[in-house]
């Protein structure tokens, strides 16, 4: 194989987002059946979005073919990435508890995971940040702005 | 002019009263803080705060707010002066020579001269603004859908030219911007679109969640805690004034950073970021020893901190006189400015009188206090800055949560955060900007309305565009825009963000 050939071959950056793109603006069109688009002299509500989702895909294939621009997919550092999927599992779960649970149980029990899962933290002193920073925010909210929080199994407070 | 400051003494009576003044130093102060610390910019720490801003009327809420955005462009300088990280993206430039400054013990002086160049460009930002707001606004008033969907193509193709990516990455996002802005309920016909079933979206996606997520809980995702240390340097105090020397040579650079910077921030797009680069470019280009950059030169300092307060002050005129935000700060403080009721845009000048001049009093007593609180608690920021990010992050995500929350009482919002925060981190991943798809989504509901209103004055013909003096002279540059984007690119000629990108690397020959 040739050094140009396999240049051409190298999946990059751009071959991903454009695909992507090219997807997802596919995808609002199926989405849009329902939609009227009206006339030019009477556009209905499906008219923006088709030329947008157009748009999208114009400038997604552009971005496709002119790839070979872009870094290699496989250079991008994805070194930070378990990290993120960490931050990103506990945070989905203290949302997914936030109504039930109620704002100070659910945030003390988030970022205690935050700080001892992740960071690695002296877990009574992680604790007690949490419960600090918490507590704190919570009269902040409740008593000073009168701004309520969800109170959950707290709830009779 | 007699009329203005006539105005502007009304303003300065608003902006002295006692609920006005606490809350201009409540904003200048928070936005120091956001500027501190790294990992959290004026966007995600405004929308952040929004919710906090319920309990107030439209005056405090936009003084607050405000008072954020233009303090964090002065909190960002201490951050990159100290430890060489800049606290938000448009002190980047800062680190360079402000950093060096502080290797040879002169970090007081360079914070000094970053604070009082801050003060001067953001007065002289005021001053302009006070002047050219509210004559712009009463232009504006005769504008109609065909002028206004004009406008705001211009801003989104000035957004896209003026974008540190490309053309193609910035249209792109704001597209995206634009899709989701279209979800929920058709203005014009009540049809749903893209809301699933879900009652919660049928108001549409709020920017707040988007924000926040793609700037907030997105920067926390893609800044592991172990990437951020650095070394603080203290300053001392008797060294916090500049010597003679660095006086002089910090004066022109002032000046031409505020002028620039005013001229940049009217422009759409990141103004405040784009002007420190380009006024770094230009003060070394003519400075009388270029080798000195990089080095500790004093106008390296001077320069991007003058641009980037003079730029955010700028960033007021279009979106107070025409309702058109520049950037996605100002997407957020017009949805702010909704949320408590009031129209960003000509109405804004001339049916909330009180508010526009109070507001605009308001900055200047806010650069005042910013020049009164920067210099003397330099210390109590610094002790800020030794807080370790593992302790730090946890708690910006509990504020990116309950800001989210708050705004509409639902958990939807918040998963949609979660979505956006996810989204930024790919986004960056992928070299995109994600700041074009905030300024899409706020644009959206007054485009489509102002697009489809111009099309149904014409009758469908698309011509209405270039047959009416104002939008055609706006389309006329749309088009100039988009030619000399091809051209470059047909060329493969480096335009002058390429040129830019090269200088900062320290290439030869740019």
């Amino acid at each position: 194989m040739t050094g140009a050939a396999a240049k051409k071959l190298i999946l990059r950056a751009d071959h991903i987002s454009g695909a992507f793109f090219v997807a997802a603006g596919l995808a609002v069109i199926a989405l849009s059946g329902d939609l009227p688009m009206g006339q030019l002299a009477m556009p209905g509500a499906g008219f923006l979005p088709e030329i947008v989702a157009v748009l999208i895909i114009v400038l997604g294939a552009s971005l496709f073919l002119r790839a070979h621009e872009s870094p290699a997919f496989a250079s991008i550092a994805w070194d930070d990435g378990p990290h993120a999927g960490k931050v990103i599992l506990i945070t989905a779960a203290a949302v997914a508890l936030y109504v039930k649970l109620g704002f100070i149980v659910t945030m003390v029990l988030m970022m205690a995971a935050l700080m001892i899962v992740i960071e690695r933290k002296n877990i009574p002193r992680a604790l007690l940040y949490s419960v600090a920073i918490a507590g704190g925010t919570y009269i902040v909210f409740v008593y000073v702005l009168r701004s309520p929080l969800p109170t959950g199994i707290l709830g009779y407070w | 002019m007699e009329d203005t400051l006539l105005s502007l003494a009304h303003g300065f009576g608003i902006a002295f009263q006692p609920g006005n003044l606490w809350y201009a130093f409540l904003g200048c102060l928070v936005g120091t803080l956001v500027g501190v610390l790294p990992g959290i910019g004026p966007l995600s720490g405004i929308s952040i705060l929004l919710p906090v801003t319920f309990g107030l009327n439209a005056t405090e809420a936009v003084i607050m707010l405000a008072g954020i955005y233009y303090g964090s462009q002065y909190g960002g300088s201490t951050t990159s002066i100290l430890m060489r990280i800049p606290g938000e993206a448009s002190s980047v430039m800062t680190c360079i020579d402000g950093n060096a400054m502080a290797k040879k013990g002169r970090a007081g002086a360079a914070l000094c001269i970053a604070a009082v160049g801050s003060f001067i460009a953001g007065t002289f930002g005021i001053v302009m603004l006070t002047l050219i707001a509210p004559p712009l606004a009463a232009i504006a008033l005769k504008f109609g859908p065909p002028e206004y969907t004009a406008l705001l193509i211009m801003g989104l193709i000035f957004l896209a030219y003026m974008s540190s990516t490309s053309l193609v990455r910035t249209l792109l996002m704001a597209c995206l911007g634009l899709m989701l802005g279209m979800i929920g309920i058709d203005n014009m016909t009540g049809h749903f679109r893209y809301s699933f079933d879900l009652a919660e979206l049928g108001d549409g996606i709020g920017i707040v969640p988007v924000a926040v997520g793609l700037f907030g809980l997105g920067e926390i995702l893609a800044t592991p805690s172990h990437k951020v240390r650095g070394e603080v340097i203290t300053p001392k105090y008797r060294e916090l004034l500049p010597t003679r020397a660095e006086w002089r040579a910090a004066y022109w650079p002032i000046a031409r950073g505020s002028v620039l910077g005013f001229i940049i921030g009217i422009i759409p797009g990141s103004a405040h970021i784009i002007s420190s680069f380009l006024s770094y470019a230009l003060e070394r280009r003519i400075s009388k020893n270029p080798e000195e950059f990089g080095k500790g030169a004093v106008a390296g300092v001077a320069g991007p901190e003058s641009a980037n307060n003079s730029a955010s002050t700028g960033a007021f005129v279009p979106m107070l006189s025409l309702g058109i935000p520049t950037g996605p700060i100002t997407a957020v403080l017009i949805g702010a400015l909704m949320i408590h009721g009031v129209p960003a845009g000509p109405q804004l000048v001339t049916e909330h009188r009180d508010l526009f001049w109070g507001f605009v009093a308001s900055m200047y007593v806010g650069n005042l206090m910013l020049l009164a609180l920067n210099l003397p608690l330099v210390g109590v920021f610094v002790s800020v800055l030794r807080i370790p990010y593992g302790y730090l992050y946890p708690l910006i995500i509990m504020f990116c949560i309950v800001g989210v929350y708050e705004v509409n009482h639902s958990i939807v919002d918040v998963w949609i955060m979660l979505i956006m925060g996810v989204l930024g981190y790919a986004l960056r991943k992928f070299d995109f900007d994600p700041a074009p798809l905030v300024l899409g989504l706020v644009i959206a509901p007054i485009f489509e309305q102002s697009l489809r209103q111009s099309l149904i004055m014409s009758n469908g013909n698309y011509l209405i565009f270039f047959s009416r003096p104002f939008s055609a002279a706006l389309m006329a540059i749309c088009i100039v825009l988009l030619g000399l984007s091809a051209l470059a690119y047909f060329l493969k000629r480096k335009d002058w963000r390429a040129k830019l990108a090269a200088a900062e690397a320290g290439e030869p020959g740019t």
